[in-house]
């Protein structure tokens, strides 16, 4: 039987990075994201570039009926996984009262919810004979309290105790759960303008993609519980235990808002 | 017989600035029909009414297509052939890849490709097997793809083709222009049995063109707005490239690099048959076809 590697979010800059460096190591895939004509090119040239079998099914982590009929394609196929990589995730920069509650809902359904209620379909699916990976993609605001993006960091620091937690449960299963927790990347031009109004700093903790995702890889396979892609950033997650978490928000506050300022500016 | 150039047709890939745009009015302006392809529809309408208001009675149209999506590649051929089909020669002659971009950051395309290599040396690879039976169908099909003088000096990163891991804005842009002097010199090999056909590789110089401004930032951007004031002219690059595509005799074996309008030994690297046919069977993969199946 044949088991597959199944990305959410995978026609993102990182979901697509991740995608890549599964099927350049020969396995086969299982994908999906919002759209299912991206999903289609890509698993077209995936299947065709690296000779491997790619299955997609488009599907709305923050839509409970598209979610159902994804899961119902997974069992009518019969479908087996070895590796969950969760990286569907989202953000929307900017102070918290300027959110509409349907952007507040969003957030929580797909980074939060939907991140669970695939771990636990997939899980039930995965190929017995096999160990299970399992990677959630967090991020490195979930070691701070982080205005402007209070939200997100939240929610990642959500999916950080729960890798944590969740690792220890199935360790006797053969489970391991890895929680990636990257800095900024160059996925879109946002992130890009991002990270170019931070000047040199953001250029110091921005790593590529391609090479997150393939060290990330290989963290998962040897079983780490966290992976920070780069020195700098694993020295920043000591600042955050050094330091009072009031006096950082603190301090992350005075540092987004002018960065925000620069950021108009050029705009 | 051959044909005089007023009952050619040319198409012009990136033609809605800097060498494509010098190349497309140049070519309209000696009566050929011009088929340019841009990104942006407005611009393309922009240009298109420019080059007419300039030359007068010219012919040239203008297709839009994004080169970094194998679907759009796709798209475009087909159209591409809609037109030849309605003209009555039904064929093209001269197939200018021109297009070409730069990149800062490591940037992922539709197809799961970077963007540098999917522009640069796929999207002529995949548009030149689609666009093969119109060369084909004239008595000495051209196909022109603009390489640069940086590939001398580096190689193809077998191992991670997609600069996936260690991403380098230079160096991807140099291995995409060594790709496509590889891929020049296997077209000749592989269409030599069965099709009159000659591909040739030009080299424009350093040419005052905003390429190294679209994609960057930092440094790069910096050195390159210092570097393209030294620059020649892109219409002076693009005369160079016109008199490759209206020259009637051209060996293209011995000839396949072009620089000011004369053969120059491309890179030591380039000349090797093995590297070009290992290439050739990625790209292959990579753009999902057979050349085979396009009698290649």
């Amino acid at each position: 039987m044949k088991s597959f590697v199944c990305i959410t979010g995978a026609t993102g800059g990182l979901g697509k990075a991740f995608a890549v460096e599964c099927a350049s190591r020969g396995w086969n895939l299982f994908l999906t994201d919002l759209s299912g004509k991206n999903l289609e090119n890509l698993s077209r040239g995936l299947a065709s570039t690296y000779d491997i079998e790619a299955l997609y099914y488009p599907c709305d982590l923050a839509n409970d009926g598209s979610q159902k009929d994804f899961f119902a394609y997974i069992q009518k196929e019969k479908l087996e996984f070895d590796i969950l990589i969760n990286v569907a995730g989202l953000d929307f920069e900017g102070f918290f009262t300027e959110r509409t509650p349907q952007q507040i809902r969003t957030i929580t359904r797909v980074n939060i919810e939907g991140n669970l209620e695939m771990t636990y379909a997939i899980l039930k699916a995965r190929d017995k004979e096999k160990p299970f990976r399992i990677i959630n993609v967090s991020s490195l605001a979930a070691f701070y309290p982080m205005p402007i993006k209070a939200m997100y960091s939240a929610s990642k620091r959500f999916l950080l105790n729960f890798s944590m937690a969740l690792r220890e449960e199935l360790r006797p299963a053969g489970v391991t759960v890895t929680a990636l927790c990257p800095a900024g990347m160059p996925t879109t031009e946002g992130c890009r303008q991002s990270i170019e109004s931070q000047g040199f700093a953001g250029r110091l903790t921005t790593k590529n993609v391609g090479y997150v995702a393939s060290k990330t890889i290989d963290h998962a396979l040897k079983g780490h519980a966290v992976y920070i892609p780069g020195l700098l950033n694993r020295m920043l997650r000591f600042v955050g235990f050094m330091f009072p978490s009031g006096l950082l928000a603190r301090a992350i506050c005075e540092r987004w808002k002018s960065t925000r300022k620069r950021k108009e500016a050029i705009l | 017989m051959e044909k005089t150039e007023k009952q050619k047709t040319a198409v012009v890939t990136g033609a809605t600035s800097g060498i494509g745009l010098a190349i497309a009015s140049e070519l309209a302006a000696k009566g050929i029909n011009v088929i340019g392809i841009g990104r942006d529809s407005e611009l393309c309408k922009k240009v298109k009414n420019n080059i007419e208001s300039l030359y007068g009675d010219v012919r040239i149209e203008y297709l839009t297509a994004d080169l970094s999506k194998l679907s759009h590649i796709r798209q475009l051929s087909s159209n591409i052939k809609n037109m030849a089909n309605s003209e009555d020669d039904k064929s093209i002659d001269i197939l200018i890849n021109n297009a070409a971009t730069v990149s800062s950051w490591f940037v992922g395309t539709e197809d799961g490709l970077e963007l540098q290599f999917a522009v640069n040396h796929l999207a002529p690879f995949l548009l030149t097997h689609e666009l093969l039976p119109l060369l084909a169908a004239c008595s000495q099909g051209r196909v022109i793809t603009v390489s640069s003088s940086s590939h001398y000096r580096t190689r193809i990163r077998w191992n991670d083709i997609l600069m996936r891991k260690n991403y380098n804005c230079l160096k991807a842009y140099k291995q995409s222009k060594l790709a496509n002097v590889l891929f020049t010199a296997e077209l000749n090999r592989r269409s030599e049995s069965n099709m009159n056909l000659i591909a040739l590789a030009a080299d424009p110089g350093l040419v005052n063109t905003n390429i190294g401004l679209k994609g960057t930032s930092g440094i790069v951007r910096w050195v390159w707005k210092k570097r393209s004031k030294k620059g020649v002219n892109p219409k002076k690059a693009a005369q160079s490239i016109v008199y490759l595509a209206l020259t009637p005799d051209i060996n293209r074996f011995n000839e396949i690099y072009w620089k000011d309008c004369k053969p120059k030994r491309p890179g030591r690297y380039a000349q090797k048959e093995d590297n070009a046919s290992k290439l050739w069977k990625i790209s292959e993969k990579m753009c999902g076809i057979k050349s085979a199946d396009y009698g290649l």
